[in-house]
């Protein structure tokens, strides 16, 4: 795209996706590291983590207050407006994912003490990884501006959906099994869901990627295939 | 975790037109409009429509021909010999660049409120009650009546109702500005053509004159120029982009600043204009 007459607005803009790509890659490694030390039960790992959340959180401040500066400023219109308000949604969503990768590590503290099936980590370690690959691939849809790749991300949500659901009951069989399982399983299930919903932060973030470079809302209904609100086993718990 | 909707930003931009615009009323129709200083062809095929009890703004570079197109409607280039329109400028169906139509008549339906205040040396009653002397013969009683009505109108009345008497030109910048709305809805006009209304007037006068003719809008058909795109985008309901005597885009204000459809539309308002 031609660059402005006022170059100083393009540097503002510059700025503002080079501090949505540490925050995305800051994110990522949060996720990963998150998720490894579930799996190898490494306290150290998960405690850098917690550690890394401040950082993610002070940039997403200062990308929302410069966001608001350029408005105030230069009174962006069309994409370039599209594109400062784009900034303030997914830095909002990645702070989102770091916290909740922060959670995710909190509960590897937790479960340190009393590590049962390796198993069923795996299981979180499955959807951790589809979740991941998500993740990055709409950060690399918001470098390049890529619709395409954004809405392929949008449209696969669906799959981590499903993968959550079977992972929820597989937890529940656990848990009836023998209830010295409970305390295990009902964390990694708390470990699932925030992975889940990391899925559907990249969902929203594939959602804003199309807007900025359309112009147009993708619709309200994206596809869900998360059954366990309304899984029978639930109303029974 | 629900998805964020994301909803359109556009939503911020004033009253979006929600009827399809075939359904709104056509007070002005411009068809293949040609327009000539001498040889130089400063309009080229201009078709477009403003639509009543609309506010349509007309943005472009200096010397794109939006002044000139503003001009037409109420013929004032035909002070001027050199200058020539063809084509048909149809308002309420009626072509008024025909020879038969009385340019008088028309410039009473058609008031016209210009960059530089224009208020005569006379006192700020005698300057409203100008234009409608002219054209109407009224009583006294009525003349006060039209005036204060004109000045309320203009959201100039509470300011001057203790010295009508005085010079207009005693006014401020914004004020004189208000004075000359006020005369130019004294006559009872049915279409106000803006050109830059707001380019010498400071912050506050011109967010008086923006609030103003947001009012005017339930009574009259606007049309407005401005260099000022944040402008045109808060107070008009349409937007046409015009280069070099052409009219590249038109249609809703939304649409043209949040999502223009033309590369050259885009390029200017967001400032990338070469």
């Amino acid at each position: 795209m031609a660059e402005h007459i006022v170059s100083s607005f393009d540097k503002e803009l510059e700025g503002l996706r080079a501090s949505i790509a540490e925050m995305g890659g800051l994110s990522e490694k949060m996720l990963s590291d998150s998720v490894d030390a579930l799996v190898r039960r490494d306290v150290s790992l998960a405690q850098s983590v917690i550690a890394a959340d401040p950082r993610l959180d002070m940039l997403q401040r200062d990308i929302e207050e410069r966001a608001i500066l350029t408005i105030a400023r230069r009174q962006p219109l069309a994409v370039d407006l599209r594109e400062v308000i784009a900034a303030i949604r997914i830095s909002g969503d990645l702070e989102r994912i770091g916290d909740l990768a922060k959670n995710c590590a909190k509960r590897v503290l937790a479960l340190s003490d009393g590590f049962q099936s390796q198993k069923i980590v795996l299981g979180v370690e499955n959807i951790a990884d589809l979740v991941s690959e998500q993740l990055k691939d709409v950060l690399d849809a918001y470098a390049q501006h890529d619709v395409a790749q954004a809405d392929d991300v949008w449209q696969r949500d669906g799959s981590i959906d499903a993968i959550y659901t079977s992972l929820f009951r597989e937890l529940l069989t656990y848990m009836m099994e023998d209830p010295r399982n409970i305390s295990f399983c009902a964390h990694l299930l708390f470990c699932a869901k925030n992975i889940e919903r990391i899925g559907d932060h990249t969902t929203n973030i594939a959602e804003t990627i199309h807007y900025l470079v359309t112009g147009v809302s993708l619709p309200t209904d994206r596809p869900k295939n998360d059954r366990t609100a309304t899984l029978p086993e639930v109303d029974a718990a | 975790m629900m998805a964020v909707q994301p909803t359109s930003v556009s939503a911020a931009l004033p009253d979006a037109p929600r009827a399809a615009p075939g359904d709104e009323r056509v007070r002005i129709a411009i068809r293949n409009l040609d327009f000539f200083y001498g040889d130089f062809r400063g309009l080229k095929s201009i078709n477009m429509d403003f639509r009543d009890r609309k506010v349509t703004a007309l943005i472009g570079p200096s010397g794109c021909g939006k002044s000139t197109l503003l001009r037409t409607f109420n013929r004032i280039y035909s002070l001027y010999p050199e200058q020539r329109a063809t084509g048909q400028i149809l308002l309420d169906g009626r072509n008024i660049i025909g020879n038969d139509v009385d340019v008088n008549e028309l410039r009473s339906r058609v008031g016209m409120v210009f960059q530089k205040t224009t208020p005569f040396p006379m006192s700020i009653y005698d300057n409203v009650a100008f234009g409608m002397r002219l054209y109407e013969k009224l009583s006294r009683a009525d003349t006060d009546e039209r005036v204060e009505s004109a000045l309320r109108k203009a959201a100039l009345w509470d300011e001057v109702k203790d010295k009508l008497k005085n010079p207009g030109t005693g006014l401020s910048g914004g004020q004189q500005q208000r004075l000359c709305i006020a005369r130019t809805v004294a006559q009872q006009p049915e279409v106000i053509l803006f050109d830059e209304p707001t380019s010498a007037l400071d912050p506050i006068s011109t967010g008086k004159i923006e609030e103003l003719i947001d009012q005017l809008r339930s009574e009259f058909t606007i049309a407005i120029v401005t260099h000022n795109m944040q402008q045109a985008a808060r107070i008009s309901q349409y937007t046409a982009f015009m280069y070099l005597g052409e009219l590249i885009e038109f249609g809703p204000t939304n649409q043209i600043f949040m999502n223009p459809g033309k590369k050259q539309t885009h390029d200017y308002v967001t400032g990338r204009f070469g």
